[in-house]
């Protein structure tokens, strides 16, 4: 409790330091933090000055719950972290788990992960990159998005009947074989969705209004990068050439031509500029893994109850966010002894104080859009 | 550097400190007393070059009457991955604040202090995270009631049933 | 047309002459009337705008839009909407500044009616012919950032008040452009009097002798009624609503109402100045006029669905180093001819 009222006194000091700036809270209900997420702003007329973020609005205790579940039973929570990629949830858990009790999953299944990863990749960016055009006040592109997400839903939908939560992966591989036909559907939405990007670009890239405005702003330098541990198209957008599907390739990335976008100059423009590109060479992804699919199961044997052996593991997959980790001690019995969820937004959301100071307001806007937060998987 | 030479580089430096050290699934796995983890970090990240904090995690041992705190390292440069495992006794959690070395810290050392109770020195700004101001408690204790058993301020309905929670 | 409303106000007068009732009398009922005609267009064209707008978002953006009300694509929507929010209740909050709070809306909506006084729909369409028109519009069109500033300062909101001083700057910054521009035609005519300006245009619409100057005054426009991509002082991603953040029901109803009347008047005075007004063939002159002003409307609402929205020190940029400038250049090469030629 004294931190807490520690605390309060600072801010109290701060507040009455001078009558020219003044603090504003940006949120938690507020048009453009992306879910309840309370930013304290100090303002000297539109420039900001100090930036503190409170978050836990959502908290629900995941890894407390986790503890007393089984470790199958854990997969229908991790959907709601990221609840806009929670393919990659599953995928990230269920890898976790499958590294540590060593299991080996079907060929199949790894195809149709790597397709599904990446059809949510796109789905992910394209709900990012509509909101980031409300943040800037493009609404156009908001709706346009959402119509070839829309259509990665239904794909989805058909695959595990769930438009958002699907829980469609198992340790051990996938619910569930992809209905008949499905992948003739994913081809046909590839076909719509490549003259798609060009058009995006219209809105986006050749207006020079979105280029004035994100250009030079919220720059993050390579180094506060990796000590903030931002990961993602953050850390790509600083120039930094990591990506784990490349560097630490799991499932079987390392079988896929594609290439790592990056950016120069780490501000907003890089960012966006990264996801925008990142959605062609996920497109590249599915094409490749649609013509080489194996036929074969889908799920390997495994028992029903699963035990893992003592020990820990930090697993860690590329998600569109970012670099989501498992962490997971077992101690031999069904339930995992401590589990804890390694959130990409968390940790790129914790360099956020250090990109705001200097901005004005509306670039504070843009900068929180760029870092792509999901206040679900802050918040756990 | 293999995981193998990366061992034998911090026992050789932090002998006395290291409780168990093995190489598993490739990974160096290292489990030390909490006494000076700032200096094996401060080793791991500018010697041996691991500048990546990936994760920070508290664990509570409490069959060991121990908490732990599972600081995973890697590097954007070389492969390899660390996880070293600090010890500390469960009744004083106190250990080093490591935010010094990488700013990621700041909120995972906070994460820790809120949900298990771990007390991080020299932390710029240690306070709750998630959980709320007036909170009472730390969730992720192994002997954490059930939240119908937190004792609001203002409640005082049943003081029989009411089990109080260790606070740190 | 004219003739006919001087003869019937004028047998009007005499009528309430010949009863023996002082003159202002009659004068205030011929007022009277004529606000409420005022008001009338003014809210069933705001009304139409809005429903016009959704629809044209709605088609940019792949979508339908109001659809159900009214049967045919909506067309009721909104009056209903107008409907829902008048019968909403009103809510005052207690920190706001009362009078202050409840005068502002008062005053952004008395700026947007006057300013109709001089707007000519046809030959004769027009309320008084005052031979300062341009100048009253002008004038009158800056009183609106009063009354966003009371609701600003009135509704003790840190949102509001920001967006009412980024309203103060923004306005005070693009009614220097605007009205320079507004010179160049005004000295081809040689009258403030928009009548005279639409009849200057017989054979050649001002739009092709003052080219700049129109694209000049249309972007001040834009900027002048608060839109995309000046809407700075409502920016909902960043001010949430800017200065209305704290008005709902009837008060927001006529923030929102003389929102869409100030478009209307600013497209109409561009129509007038350099379109030709109620100039064309064929169609009733009315028409001609409105046909061009919803046009323009439309082009506004077209920027607004496709352009992001600028930043504070850019939009200052815009206007202090770009419109300036061009509008000034544009003045002196106008009066250079007009001096040459005459």
């Amino acid at each position: 409790m004294t931190t807490v009222n520690l605390h309060l006194q600072q801010v109290k000091e701060r507040t009455a330091e001078s009558m020219e700036e003044m603090w504003v809270n940006m949120g938690p209900q507020h048009p453009s933090t992306h879910g309840v997420l309370r930013l304290l702003i100090k303002l000297d007329g539109e420039v900001v000055r100090e930036c503190i973020p409170y978050m836990g609005y959502m908290h629900r205790c995941h890894e407390k719950i986790g503890e007393n579940r089984a470790y199958v039973q854990i997969i229908p929570y991790t959907d709601r972290l990221d609840y806009l990629a929670s393919m990659y949830n599953n995928w990230a858990y269920c890898l976790a788990c499958e590294r540590l009790m060593g299991i080996q999953i079907p060929e199949r299944a790894e195809y149709l992960r790597v397709l599904i990863g990446e059809l949510q990749r796109i789905a992910s960016h394209l709900i990012w990159l509509g909101t980031f055009g409300l943040d800037l006040g493009n609404f156009t592109l908001f709706m346009w998005c959402f119509r070839e997400r829309e259509m990665i839903l239904d794909l989805f939908e058909a695959v595990s009947g769930q438009r958002l939560n699907y829980s469609f992966m198992r340790i051990g591989g996938l619910a569930l074989d992809v209905p008949e036909g499905w992948l003739g559907d994913v081809k046909a939405f590839l076909q719509w969705f490549k003259p798609r990007l060009p058009e995006y670009d219209r809105l986006t890239t050749d207006n020079i209004i979105w280029q004035k405005r994100i250009q030079g702003v919220g720059i993050l330098t390579p180094e506060d990068a990796v000590s903030y541990a931002c990961s993602g198209p953050m850390l790509r957008g600083s120039g930094i050439r990591w990506d784990l599907r490349k560097n630490d390739p799991y499932g079987i990335y390392d079988r896929f031509e594609f290439d790592i976008p990056v950016g120069t100059r780490g501000d907003v423009w890089d960012r966006f500029w990264v996801r925008r590109q990142e959605m062609e060479q996920s497109v590249r992804i599915v094409e490749q893994a649609l013509t080489e699919i194996p036929p074969g199961p889908v799920l390997a044997p495994v028992a029903k109850k699963l035990r893992a052996p003592v020990g820990d593991i930090y697993s860690r997959v590329e998600s569109p966010r970012g670099e989501l980790g498992d962490y997971i001690v077992a101690d031999g019995s069904e339930k995992p002894y401590r589990y804890k969820v390694r959130a990409p937004t968390f940790v790129n959301l914790s360099a956020l104080p250090v990109m705001l100071p200097g901005y004005l307001v509306a670039d504070a806007v843009a900068v929180l859009g760029s870092v792509d937060i999901v206040l679900c998987e802050v918040d756990r | 550097m293999t995981a193998e030479e990366i061992l034998q580089q911090i026992r050789a430096r932090f002998g006395s400190e290291i409780r168990t050290s093995e190489v598993r699934r490739g990974e160096a796995s290292v489990t030390i007393t909490g006494d000076r983890n700032l200096e094996i970090c401060r080793f791991i990240k500018e010697e041996l070059g691991f500048e990546y904090l990936n994760c920070l995690s508290g664990v509570d041992w409490i069959g060991e009457n121990e908490m732990e705190v599972a600081y995973a390292i890697s590097s954007l440069r070389q492969p390899g991955k660390i996880i070293l495992r600090a010890r500390i006794p469960r009744n004083e959690p106190v250990l080093s604040s490591v935010v010094p070395l990488w700013g990621t810290a700041n909120w995972h050392e906070r994460e820790a202090f809120d949900l298990l109770g771990i007390r991080f020195e020299n932390h710029p700004d240690l306070r709750r995270i998630l959980l709320p101001e007036d909170w009472i408690g730390h969730p992720l204790r192994r002997d954490y009631q059930d939240e119908r058993f937190v004792p609001y301020p203002w409640d005082d309905r049943k003081p029989g049933s009411v089990v109080r929670p260790t606070t740190a | 047309m004219p003739q006919i409303r001087e003869e019937l106000v004028a047998r009007f007068y005499a009528l309430f002459e010949g009863w023996g009732i002082p003159w202002i009398v009659p004068r205030l009922v011929v007022m009277l009337v004529v606000v409420s005609i005022i008001i009338l267009f003014i809210s069933v064209s705001a009304m139409f705008l809005i429903w016009w707008e959704r629809k044209i978002s709605a088609h940019i953006q792949a979508r339908f839009g109001p659809m159900r009300v009214g049967g045919w694509h909506g067309w009721a929507q909104s009056i209903a909407d107008g409907v829902k929010l008048l019968l909403k209740e009103d809510i005052i909050p207690t920190q706001a500044d009362r009078p202050v709070f409840i005068l502002a809306p008062m005053v952004v909506f008395a700026a947007a009616l006057a300013a109709y006084v001089v707007i000519p729909f046809g030959p004769g369409l027009i309320v008084e012919d005052l031979n300062i028109g341009i100048l009253y519009v002008i004038a009158i069109s800056s009183l609106t950032v009063v009354g966003i500033i009371m609701a600003g300062w009135g509704s003790n909101n840190k949102y509001a008040a920001l967006g009412a001083l980024r309203s103060a700057a923004q306005a005070v910054s693009y009614e220097v452009p605007l009205v320079v521009s507004l010179i160049g035609p005004l000295l081809l005519v040689g009258s403030l009097s928009t009548t005279k300006i639409v009849e200057a245009q017989r054979y050649l619409w001002f739009i092709v002798l003052q080219p700049l100057a129109f694209l000049t005054y249309f972007t001040c426009a834009v900027a002048e009624t608060n839109r995309l991509p000046f809407d700075i002082p409502e920016a909902e991603s960043e001010l949430v609503a800017g200065f209305h953040v704290e008005y709902s029901g009837m008060r927001f109803a006529i923030f929102f109402l003389a929102e869409y009347a100030n478009m209307f008047t600013v497209c109409a005075i561009a129509t007038t100045v350099f379109l030709g007004g109620w100039r064309g063939p064929l169609l009733p002159p009315w028409l001609w006029f409105l046909l061009k002003t919803f046009f323009l409307l439309f082009v506004m609402i077209w920027l607004r669905w496709t352009l992001a929205r600028v930043r504070v020190d850019q939009l200052m940029n815009v206007a202090w180093k770009v419109l300036l400038p061009l509008a000034f250049a544009n003045l002196g090469i106008t009066g250079l001819l007009v001096w040459v030629f005459s």
